[in-house]
């Protein structure tokens, strides 16, 4: 569990993916989320699927975003046998698989990628109401908090004799009341906490406030946002004229 | 560590003393080496056999407490470990009287104060009887009178022959106690030991980060002074009021 989670958790990594325009993340993001959806071929969405590897490997963050694909791998194997099942043909089901792991590992390449600070500035950029921002960065920022107090809660209980393991479905889920119990009262008693300390230092005094770190684009990341345009639409050219909706 | 030892272990934050205290009940295996314990190696058993023999009171109490009510919290462990009914309410009441708590019987855990949940967690520990009891950090967030009634506890656990763990930062409660001692720093032993001769060693202590004791700073300032340290703070006031007496019959 907890090596999987890594898959869209932040790390802290010196790449020249990381260094861009937390916009131009996104926007490299989302085009690979367009071309997911947009490809029509499994040679088009294995290329879309090497693409995306290929931007992990330069940001330094294959094993990460392998995690991701892992995970993902397990739904994808489900899709695969349903549509397999119900007829819609190997190269269909082969299709939809790879859309799905195209579509998880393009969003999970953001966040493995973008730090909660630079969330905070294009989510601000987007004009989104300051509180939501707020809220929203703080639930990405306690993501790893919670994951610890989790497997310090399953520790605790385990060494109180509790089996997760055992017994049938019904049993195993009430195996996780001793684990969910102190997990939530503590995330609560930790929101609470935070109120506090933010409101003791000023949050919403100011109705504008600054910010220490601005976003600005160089021509590093023009140049990077641009090529990856230019690439959207050669591809996308390629997958409807060349391949014409063949499957 | 032998049974019926009584060791401490000390270091700094991140010396891995909680990472070694996980070892002990198979909540992690060794990767390199081995653990054994009771003459079984972790890795062939699991945690919940381990635990039986094993208890840990973990640091915070947060992490552990879910029940609707104290009585249950502590029923817990020993339903898991399958103890007949009669058991468990006499092990209940033994442990609810000892820690003091048998007024909150029906009470949420989560509304206890800080140091009656760190009693709580102890209390869910002892009632299941395990050979070797393990506390980390026990002493936080508990006041003088209850610190003086672990160290009873501690007393009590190592009368019956218990082997008796502790990982704790806090020196002036280890002192008295005069367990084995274990220095850990970064992620090794760095000493082990009886606590009055670690506790001499100030390099030593420094470098794991952990200060001398009070009543051991006091006896080395002092030029005449007994034969071995004060281990209370009754040693050494009977020492002085000995010394003063002695000064005016000069």
């Amino acid at each position: 569990m907890y090596w999987l989670s890594g898959g869209f958790v932040f790390r802290r990594v010196v790449s020249p993916f990381h260094k861009l325009d937390p916009r131009v993340k996104l926007l490299v993001s989302m085009e690979f989320f367009v071309l997911s959806l947009l490809a029509s071929t499994v040679a088009a969405i294995a290329l879309v699927l090497f693409g995306i590897l290929l931007v992990a490997t330069v940001a330094k963050s294959l094993r990460r975003i392998g995690r991701t694909i892992a995970f993902a791998g397990f739904f994808a194997t489900f899709i695969f046998v349903v549509n397999f099942l119900f007829g819609l043909g190997l190269l269909n089901a082969i299709l939809y698989s790879f859309r799905f792991l195209a579509i998880i590992s393009s969003t999970s390449v953001f966040f493995v990628t973008t730090s909660p600070d630079e969330l905070e500035q294009i989510m601000k950029w987007m004009r989104v109401p300051r509180d939501i921002v707020f809220a929203f960065v703080t639930a990405v920022r306690f993501i790893p908090v919670v994951m610890l107090d989790a497997f310090q809660i399953m520790d605790a209980q385990k060494s109180r004799g509790l089996e997760f393991e055992k017994g049938n479905v019904v049993r195993r889920v009430r195996n996780m009341v001793p684990i969910l119990i102190p997990l939530v009262v503590n995330s609560v008693i930790r929101s609470g906490e935070l109120a506090e300390a933010m409101e003791s230092r000023a949050y919403g005094s100011t109705p504008k406030p600054t910010s220490l770190y601005g976003m600005r684009l160089r021509w590093y990341d023009v140049t990077v946002a641009v090529v990856s345009v230019l690439i959207l639409i050669a591809v996308t050219l390629y997958i409807y004229h060349f391949v014409s909706f063949k499957v | 560590m032998g049974t019926g030892e009584t060791v401490a272990i000390v270091g700094e934050n991140g010396a891995g003393k909680t990472t070694l205290v996980r070892h002990t009940n198979g909540l992690l295996k060794p990767t390199k080496g081995t653990v054994f314990v009771d003459g079984v190696d972790t890795r062939d058993t699991t945690t919940a056999t381990l635990s039986r023999k094993v208890g840990i009171a973990f640091q915070n109490p947060d992490h552990q407490l879910f029940s609707e009510s104290v009585e249950s919290e502590v029923r817990f462990a020993m339903k898991n470990f399958g103890f007949d009914e009669e058991l468990v309410s006499q092990r209940l009441d033994w442990a609810l009287n000892f820690f003091e708590l048998k007024q909150y019987r029906k009470s949420s855990p989560l509304v206890l104060s800080g140091g009656e949940k760190k009693r709580l967690t102890l209390a869910c520990i002892l009632a299941w009887d395990p050979e070797v009891v393990i506390l980390d950090e026990p002493t936080v967030g508990q006041d003088a009178l209850q610190k003086e009634k672990l160290a009873q506890i501690f007393k009590m656990l190592q009368s019956t022959g218990k082997t008796i763990i502790l990982v704790s930062h806090d020196v002036e409660f280890l002192w008295p106690i005069q367990p084995r001692l274990v220095v850990m720093s970064g992620g090794k032993v760095v000493a082990d030991g009886e606590t009055s001769k670690i506790m001499a060693d100030r390099e030593l202590l420094d470098g794991a980060r952990v200060t001398q004791p009070q009543l051991l700073r006091l006896y080395s300032r002092l030029r005449d002074r007994p034969a071995s340290p004060f281990l209370n703070v009754l040693e050494a006031r009977d020492w002085v009021g000995g010394r003063r007496a002695r000064q005016e019959v000069r």
